[in-house]
């Protein structure tokens, strides 16, 4: 069976071959091999992941790519708990989203393209999490950051999609860039990319503590241009102008977990330095806070996702950072399905209405029941509401914090999941109860649309059930990998669990209040408070900030750039081809067609000779 | 007083200056007739130089036929013409250069070799009789070959500057 | 005492005039008299030879005759050349006759 695991990324990416060339004529056939490709990658990962559930090993395939002096840089791929996990993750949401995206796509006139982009990034992700040495997830990353720039950037013609993707391609390699100094550095230290030598040194002592701390922090502001942390977030939100379903993969489910991945990968790092632990949660925490309350007022439907998105991401790297490597990998899985979800519901509702600005919804029950059934779920999900999976994957989170022994981390996430389910409810109350705010025709959805949202609904429901705080299946499962040192199951606590809950049935009676029954009014709210609304709804200006410090800082080396380009690089270039024009047109003077300069030059020439055969020591 | 040598320098003064003046003049026609004063200039060195033949005929050939050709030529062109030098800067510039430059060569060859002077022995007493030894014994196929030529030469240049005919 | 070298620095100085003339001279008739002069010198050069030389003998001087021949006919026939040339184009200016141009 090992024989095969290269196949599960291999095969998206003969897909993508594929359908760069022929995509334009397959059409529809397009879609069809792209999802027929996923789905055999699926069940290979199934396969795999199967297999590591029974077995205990892990176990790496790699050969040597190229040799440099006397370091020798290999690629191949590993396979343990935490991989084969993110494989049946990534590979079976892609899969959900192919289908999604036969009925979504449909009409595109760049069909095949769509598909082999999203052939493109299903490969880099599934190669991503297959690595086993640094190198080679870098060069993942970077792949997955192009096919998330190639996909944001779909519908080019549109400027803002153009300049979406510019700011995620740029952000993100901000990030890149740090990764790529923290690698360097541990190079630098081990001799080597390795991630089995990386660990074995690190718990050997044999990096300085400043170093370690160092290049965790480095690979974790890589983890942070990736998933969107705080500041490097912008560019999320912006990402929306890409096909929901391109928005459902990647920006919800894989490619910002990717960050998350990274940092539980490299997490004997990260366990070596209480610095580095304390830097991942605090940001992490704060994230959640701040994305949770900018989502609090937004009116775009897929914005107000798309900052849920980041506040659960900074809910993943809080766990991180509070030692609950599990919760963490935990909430990844349990957050990719019903966010991809979320995700595909606002799309079936964007593709009927033909608008995503939630003012102009309303009253969607009645016409799109069953979308309305599977918002419900996903958002009953998210909130932490048992027995729904947010539930579990949050109990965990809340669990680490309250035992990390930084009790302020406890406090932020508890405000976090109040925060959470307001806007969550918020959302599905304007969207789908109350009166129609616009009315028009509502194009039916397919079926390719509604199956895997179904899909998507029950995982929501039971996929938590792997990890209860009564059995800790999946955590013992996956801390069973050498992967982490010392793993203790926090201890149930039951206060956690009635608070929690409380608070997510409070955001949930709050925005019933507010914006179903009306009593509050959230008007006259934001008249009270309009200096916070307003700080709210422009985003706290990070944005405009960037544009004036990063961006003019940009645009005017690019200016200075452009004026040497234009003046002295080109201007070297101008003056070769006047030299040569120059000489020539000075040769061209001796044909004058007159006989006197003719015989000028010969005379000349007769007395250089003499002079070269005097001088020359030749003279008769 | 050594006559030769004045009448060397007389003579050489002679030539050289016709030349010079040929260079200046501005009417073509005192060109040509400072070129003749050269030529009867070279006429007497060669009389200095025992080659009376020569002399002679320098005297009937450049000085008389080929000046009267040359008068000819410009009385059938432009007779008024003058030639009067344009402005050409740079190619002034490399004639004098070249020109210059060749002089300092030959003068510099012609000042360091060393010749010889071998003994003041007279050519001949009868400087006529033997050319025309020489040139009809030894050099006889020469002298054929430039009487054809000269011939050539006198069909071709009727040819050449004949008018054409009208039809 | 006039030896040899005063001949031939003659001659060189004859030559060098006759090759300026005919680099600069604008009149094609002219250009011709330079060519005559500078077979002049040449000629000069031949005769003091013939004295004063390594040999001295007649040959020079009969190499003369033939120069002097030569340049005769060469005179005759370009000057029939000039002719025609100037019934064509009418001028007998050597820096108008630039056909040849790039």
């Amino acid at each position: 069976m090992t024989a095969y695991i290269w196949l599960i990324p291999v095969l998206p990416l003969l897909v993508f071959l594929f359908l760069i060339g022929f995509g334009s004529r397959l059409k529809q056939a397009a879609g069809y091999l792209a999802s027929l490709a996923v789905a055999v990658s699926f069940v290979l990962s199934l396969y795999v992941l199967a297999e590591q559930w029974m077995m205990a090993g892990s176990f790496v395939r790699q050969v040597s790519w190229l040799t440099a002096g006397e370091t020798t840089f290999s690629v191949g791929l590993e396979v343990n708990r935490l991989n084969a996990l993110m494989l049946g993750i990534v590979s079976f949401v892609s899969l959900l989203v192919h289908i999604y995206s036969l009925g979504y796509m449909q009409g595109d006139e760049r069909y095949g393209t769509y598909f082999a982009y999203l052939a493109l990034f299903t490969f880099s992700m599934l190669g991503l999490v297959l690595s086993p040495n640094l190198l080679q997830t870098y060069i993942f990353w970077e792949l997955v950051g192009l096919s998330s720039f190639l996909l944001i950037g779909f519908w080019y013609f549109k400027p803002e999609a153009r300049e979406a993707a510019k700011k995620a391609f740029l952000m993100t390699r901000v990030g890149d860039v740090a990764l790529f100094a923290g690698m360097i550095l541990l190079f630098w230290q081990v001799g080597s990319f390795q991630f089995s030598e990386i660990f074995a040194a690190v718990d050997a002592g044999k990096i300085p503590s400043g170093m370690v701390t160092l290049t965790a922090i480095l690979i974790f502001i890589g983890a942070m241009g990736k998933s969107g942390q705080f500041p490097l977030h912008t560019w999320l939100p912006d990402a929306m102008e890409g096909p929901t379903p391109v928005s459902a993969l990647i920006h919800a489910a894989t490619m910002v977990a990717a960050g998350v991945y990274l940092v539980a990968r490299t997490y004997p790092l990260f366990e070596a330095s209480e610095t580095a632990l304390l830097v991942v949660a605090a940001v992490g925490g704060f994230t959640a806070i701040f994305a949770a309350s900018i989502g609090l007022v937004q009116t775009d439907i897929k914005r107000v996702l798309a900052y849920s998105t980041v506040s659960q991401l900074g809910y993943m790297m809080l766990a991180l950072g509070a030692a609950g490597y599990t919760a963490a990998v935990f909430h990844l899985g349990t957050h990719a399905f019903f966010k991809a979800l979320l995700f595909l519901a606002a799309g079936a509702v964007i593709h009927a209405l033909h608008t995503q600005d939630i003012r102009e919804m309303g009253g969607l029950w009645r016409k799109m029941p069953l979308t309305g059934w599977v918002f419900l779920i996903g958002a009953l999900a998210i909130s932490g509401i048992p027995p729904f999976a947010g539930y579990f994957s949050k109990e965990e989170i809340l669990l680490a914090t309250w035992e990390s022994g930084h009790p302020f981390l406890f406090w932020l996430a508890l405000a976090a999941v109040f925060f959470t389910s307001f806007y969550m409810f918020r959302l599905y109350f304007m969207v789908f109860a109350g009166a129609p705010q616009k009315e028009g025709l509502i194009r039916p959805i397919g079926r390719e649309m509604s199956v895997p949202m179904i899909i998507l609904a029950i995982l929501s429901v039971v996929a938590g059930w792997v990890n209860t705080p009564w059995s800790h299946g999946l955590a013992s499962w996956l801390s069973a990998d050498q992967l982490t040192t010392s793993y203790a199951a926090p201890a149930f606590n039951g206060w956690i669990t009635v608070l929690s809950v409380l608070l997510a049935l409070g955001g949930i009676g709050l925005a019933f209040l507010m914006y179903y029954r009306e009593a509050l009014s959230p008007a006259r709210l934001a008249d009270r408070f309009s200096a916070v609304y307003q700080v709210l709804l422009n985003k706290y200006w990070i944005d405009e900030l960037y544009r004036v410090t990063v961006v003019w800082l940009a645009v005017q080396m690019g200016r200075l750039l452009q004026w040497i380009d234009r003046w002295i690089i080109s201007g070297l270039v101008a003056l070769a081809g006047m030299l040569a024009a120059g000489v020539g047109r000075l040769g061209a003077g001796l044909q004058t067609g007159q006989v006197q300069t003719a015989h000028l030059v010969s005379v000349v020439g007769l007395v250089v000779l003499l002079l070269i055969l005097t001088l020359g020591g030749v003279w008769l | 007083m050594d006559w030769t040598l004045i009448a060397f320098f007389v003579l050489a003064m002679v030539a050289i200056g016709g030349a010079l003046y040929m260079l200046n003049l501005y009417k073509v026609v005192h060109m040509v007739v400072a070129l003749a004063f050269t030529f009867f200039g070279l006429a007497g060195i060669y009389v200095l130089l025992e080659a009376e033949f020569i002399a002679f005929a320098q005297i009937m050939v450049y000085s008389g036929a080929i000046t009267i050709l040359m008068i000819y030529g410009i009385m059938m062109t432009r007779h008024d013409a003058e030639d009067i030098p344009i402005r050409r800067p740079v190619h002034t510039l490399f004639a004098v250069a070249g020109v210059g430059g060749l002089f300092v060569f030959l003068l510099y060859g012609i000042m360091t070799t060393p010749w010889q002077t071998p003994a003041d022995k007279p050519l001949a007493e009868n400087n006529v009789k033997e050319l025309g030894l020489a040139l009809f014994n030894k050099y006889v196929i020469p002298f054929e070959l430039a009487a054809m030529m000269l011939l050539a030469a006198l069909v071709g240049a009727v040819v050449l500057a004949r008018r054409e005919v009208e039809d | 005492m006039v030896n040899l070298a005063s001949y031939l620095s003659i001659a060189a100085i004859l030559f060098c005039l006759g090759l300026f003339g005919v680099l600069t001279k604008r009149n094609a008739v002219i250009v011709l008299l330079s060519i005559e002069l500078m077979l002049n010198a040449v000629n000069l050069n031949l005769v003091a030879f013939s004295k004063y030389g390594l040999f001295p003998g007649l040959d020079g001087q009969v190499f003369t005759l033939f120069s002097l021949t030569v340049a005769a006919a060469e005179a005759s026939v370009g000057l029939a050349i000039l002719i025609a040339l100037f019934r064509n184009r009418g001028t007998a200016e050597v820096n108008e006759m630039d056909l040849m141009k790039r």
